[in-house]
């Protein structure tokens, strides 16, 4: 609460800045430098709960992504994008590392606000390094590891994990997820040879996990819908093909 | 000896003309143009940017130091070009005449002293219209057209009239345009100081092996940078950061600044340089060699009037995420942390825009045009940063290719992407043709956009362009 006070009060200074306030400004700054102190290194309590997921995604992820986790989702797809988008629909910062490719405009048909977006489209070899700082600033940061991640270099970025309370999404694999997804099957509507276009992708997502999570779930979702959005695709139909 | 003082009693001064015929240079023809001035400023100081494209200088002073006006030249046509600019160089008595003088170069003209009336004689009244000569003189409210109908055709003609009925006539606007047709300046060059050198440096004797007495002294050198800014009335963009090691390492990097910085601000982010110049090493480990010098450079200097932020609207970066995206900056580079911006265009590439953080959030282009034949909705989540080259072939394996007005040689059937297996293609849609910026030969292209879906299940965004085939995107 402090926190949040100070750096507000940091703002309202900046309104009105000039050089009579300078000296205002300078106490402000120490201030929320210290609240910030606090809010970076919250000694034995990071904030509890879990980062909320699209309703698309509920069946797949009951609590939503539990705080201080790593989900792997395979490799980069739209999938990870719309694990992402959740918690940028709640207000929450998300970073992207690793990925030059990002179609932003797709980002954002799934729900992800490129406002609140901070992309390190190379994050070289010191990549590590790179993400525990995003995981300092954003409750959520995508990241697709430039080569394999050693044990030592995933227990490092683990501790921060739960030292801030964010999450980490991988595109990839990473030994030791707290749950994992994994598009298994997909196929595209709207397109056939020669006419039409592409509409839709229907995907089979299977959701697996460790502890609560470790029951195996199937869902068939539009990923993306008609609307470049995310949502669940009718189960019926699915069988009827899937069988056909 | 006798000055001859002229109407305006200034006396025709020897004025020299660079002009670089092919500006505007896009993207920002004012900041482009201050190399070419600095590149004249090395051999002459006080020079006058009359605009992007064009400045002038004093002739007389630098003329006798180089051994005549004909050697001078030469000399700034030499720097000009080497710098990779195309110049023209005009002298005479007076501005104008310079700048027409100039205009007419190939690539230097020179008219003798005393001879600007006659230089001027033979061109049409109508240049005292043209935008050159518009700063120095009053609005002419339709002099130009109305003087070749009074049978006034040239300068000369205009010359030879009594001045007092070319002011009658036209009030001040024709006294102005009847000097400048005698070849009389109706004011002397307001040629700008060398610009002073605002950059703040310190020395470090014996060198300094850890970043904590860098930082410190960061702080004072920050707070004197402000102060001689300050007393300038100036704001700087950004500001360079430069640490010199003893082996001879330099590492520069540039930081956002538009003037809300404090000293203290300054020197933290002097400590996240010199934390990621050595990533691996912790924080307190010692430089090799130690650091010999930390200089402090403004750039892009603007006048300073203060800063309203909105009260509400764009979203707002908090603390902890600014800390975070400027550890980063300060590890990879200013240009590595963006947000992305959505922008208008056809292709998937184009629609959206990497601002560096911190950098003012503007999109190369607006999104809110209707931007006809864009990709539809959905659109790719992976777009190939370059387009892959593709090889796309119809059933019996003869390239598919795309005419003119549209038509497919033959259905596509397997396609494979730079250089990998070939897959069947299942499903596919186009060509959607797009002729983009025709108007602009440099820019434009012309292409055939198609989606295809392979027996994989991929789906691709490829486009067919002179007969090659690209993959622009997946839709992953």
């Amino acid at each position: 609460m402090t926190h949040n006070s100070a750096v507000t009060l940091t703002y309202i200074e900046f309104m009105f800045d000039s050089v009579k306030v300078k000296a205002g400004i300078t106490q402000v700054t120490r201030l929320s430098a210290r609240g910030n102190a606090a809010h970076v290194l919250p000694a034995g309590n990071p904030p509890a709960g879990a980062l909320p997921v699209l309703p698309a995604l509920g069946e797949l992820l009951p609590g939503g992504l539990a705080r201080g986790s790593v989900v792997a989702a395979g490799r980069w797809s739209l999938l990870c994008l719309a694990l992402a988008a959740g918690a940028s629909v709640a207000g929450a910062w998300c970073a992207v590392a690793g990925v030059p490719q990002l179609g932003v405009s797709a980002a954002a048909g799934v729900g992800l606000d490129p406002a609140r977006m901070l992309l390190v489209a190379d994050p070289g070899t010191a990549w590590p390094q790179v993400v525990a700082s995003l995981l300092d600033g954003c409750e959520l940061v995508l990241l697709r590891p430039p080569d394999h991640a050693p044990a030592q270099v995933r227990r490092r970025l683990e501790a921060v994990l739960r030292r801030c309370g964010g999450v980490l999404v991988v595109a990839g694999d990473w030994d030791g997820a707290q749950a994992r997804l994994l598009v298994t099957r997909q196929e595209w509507a709207g397109i056939e040879a020669g006419h039409g276009r592409l509409r839709a992708r229907r995907v089979l997502v299977v959701a697996d996990g460790r502890g609560a999570a470790a029951r195996p779930r199937t869902q068939w979702l539009w990923l993306p819908g008609p609307d470049g959005s995310v949502g669940l695709a009718d189960q019926v139909v699915t069988e009827i093909q899937a069988t056909g | 000896m006798a000055v001859h003082l002229t109407a305006a009693g200034v006396p025709p001064a020897r004025v020299l003309v660079v002009r670089c015929p092919d500006w505007p240079v896009p993207p920002d023809p004012g900041r482009a143009f201050e190399q070419v001035v600095s590149l004249v400023e090395e051999l002459c100081p006080r020079v006058e940017v009359l605009w992007p494209g064009a400045c002038a200088l004093g002739a007389r002073g630098p003329a006798r130091y180089f051994g005549g006006e004909e050697a001078l030249a030469g000399k700034i046509i030499e720097a000009v070009t080497g710098g990779g600019f195309a110049c023209q160089v005009g002298i005479a008595d007076g501005l104008f005449a310079a700048q027409l003088a100039a205009r007419a170069a190939a690539p230097v003209t020179m008219v003798a002293p005393g001879q600007a009336r006659e230089f001027l004689a033979p061109y049409p009244v109508s240049v005292l219209d043209s935008a050159e000569v518009a700063e120095l003189r009053p609005d002419s409210a339709g002099m130009t057209e109305l003087l070749p109908r009074l049978g006034i055709v040239t300068l000369g003609d205009l010359a030879r009239l009594p001045a007092s009925q070319a002011v009658n006539r036209f009030g001040v606007a024709g006294g102005v345009a009847h000097r400048l047709a005698r070849g009389l300046d109706p004011r002397p060059l307001a040629a700008r100081p060398p610009p002073a050198d605002l950059s703040v440096s310190a020395g470090f004797d014996p060198p300094a092996p850890l970043a904590e007495p860098v930082v410190f002294a960061a702080k004072a050198l920050a707070e004197r940078m402000h102060a001689g800014l300050a007393a300038q009335g100036l704001a700087c963009v950004r500001v360079q950061v430069q640490v010199i090691s003893e082996d001879g390492q330099e590492h520069a990097r540039l930081w956002r600044h538009d003037g809300l910085l404090s000293a203290l601000a300054v020197a933290e982010r002097v400590r996240w340089q010199l934390a990621g110049w050595r990533p691996d090493g912790p924080r307190d480990e010692a430089y090799p060699g130690g650091i010999v010098l930390l200089r402090l450079t403004p750039d892009l200097l603007v006048r300073a009037h203060g800063r309203q932020l909105g009260l509400w609207g764009d979203a707002v970066v908090s603390d902890r995420v600014a800390r975070a995206a400027l550890r980063v900056q300060a590890m990879l580079g200013h240009g590595a942390v963006t947000r992305p911006v959505a922008a208008g265009g056809r292709g998937p590439a184009e629609q959206a825009t990497l601002v560096p953080f911190g950098d003012a959030r503007d999109p190369e282009r607006s999104p809110d045009r209707p931007w006809p034949g864009r990709i539809p909705v959905p659109v790719p989540a992976t777009v190939c940063q370059d387009p892959l080259p593709a090889r796309v072939t119809d059933a019996t394996g003869a390239p598919v290719t795309v005419t003119g007005r549209a038509l497919l040689s033959a259905p596509p059937a397997r396609m494979s992407a730079s250089g990998g297996p070939w897959l069947a293609i299942t499903a596919w849609a186009g060509p959607w043709p797009v002729a983009e910026r025709w108007w602009r030969p440099q820019a434009a292209r012309r292409r055939a956009r198609f989606q295809l879906v392979t027996e994989d299940g991929a789906a691709w965004l490829a486009a067919v362009q002179d007969g090659h085939w690209q993959i622009e995107a997946r839709y992953d």
